[in-house]
């Protein structure tokens, strides 16, 4: 899923200054499975808004809504409606979601009340952490299911470097050294051939931006 | 346990806005406890009066 984060108060503040309607849009799919964009967190940041306005004497209408996904346009078909009463929208989707619901109300300020931080998975509750950068060319058939583009910070795709100190990273003691993680998965699967593999250099020209994917049974017929 | 953990993440949030944290607490009894849930609403009405009242008390209509 994609990770995110909230923004400071006092950012989303600042960016709401000289409005007097805000809608607090929320979207109830990955945002709000990591605590960050969901309904309750539309809840929470609307409250804390309504009180903030309040102490300092500002008359803001600060209002609610949650759509299923920010980033599908007919999940906005509920609300599209209510967005031209307000002077700013307060999208607590990720940074794909909050640029849908700016094309799609474009005469109004659509803002961005969360930081887009990566695409994760759950640890536990309340902890995520990164496994992919959507390199669009992925190795994990080769790396036992293990991405070194995102757990290594040198991104290496032929590891691990001479800076592997048992089983940590040098870059930090904390941080898995992700070529031993690779060795270790592989050595378990009694695919250590794998590692011995060169992988050529990564393709980058796959990453381009922006990416745009046609599913082929949606292409064009050829002539 | 998941209620401590949010009754502090909520201190922080009313901490973020300028209001004293110290306006919420969360206090473990059961119901046959009635001396420490006496003593749990001392607590807060002593907090109460130090405290005087909420900053957003009285300044707009716009309710919070």
């Amino acid at each position: 899923m994609i990770v995110g984060h909230r923004k400071p108060l006092e950012e989303i503040k600042s960016y709401l200054d000289g409005c007097e309607r805000v809608l607090v849009l929320g979207c109830g799919t990955c945002v709000a499975v990591c605590m960050a964009g969901g309904e309750k967190e539309v809840q929470l940041l609307a409250s804390q808004l309504r009180m903030a306005f309040k102490e300092e004497g500002k008359e803001v209408l600060v209002e609610e809504e949650t759509i299923q996904r920010q980033c599908d346009r007919e999940y906005f078909d509920t609300i599209k409606n209510k967005v031209e009463h307000y002077d700013a929208v307060l999208s607590l989707a990720c940074g794909a979601g909050v640029q849908m619901a700016a094309e799609l109300f474009p005469k109004r300020v659509v803002l961005p009340g969360l930081n887009t931080t990566f695409i994760g998975v759950a640890e536990k509750e309340g902890v995520w952490s990164e496994k992919c950068r959507a390199c669009a060319s992925c190795l994990l058939a080769e790396t036992g299911g293990i991405c070194p583009i995102t757990i290594c910070p040198k991104g290496l795709v032929n590891g691990p470097c001479g800076g592997t100190n048992h089983g940590k990273c040098e870059v930090s003691k904390e941080k898995d050294c992700a070529w031993t993680l690779i060795y270790r998965r592989l050595e378990g699967q009694g695919r250590l051939d794998k590692i011995r593999e060169i992988q050529p250099a990564k393709n980058y020209k796959a990453q381009t931006t922006p990416a745009t994917i046609v599913h082929a049974a949606y292409m064009e017929e050829e002539a | 346990m998941r209620a401590k953990r949010w009754v502090r993440f909520t201190k922080k949030l009313l901490k973020e806005i300028g209001i004293e944290p110290e306006r919420l607490e969360m206090f473990n009894m059961s119901s046959s406890m009635a001396p420490a849930f006496a003593e749990a609403v001392r607590e807060m009405t002593r907090r109460a009066e130090e405290l005087g009242p909420s900053p957003l008390k009285g300044k707009t209509k716009n309710a919070a």
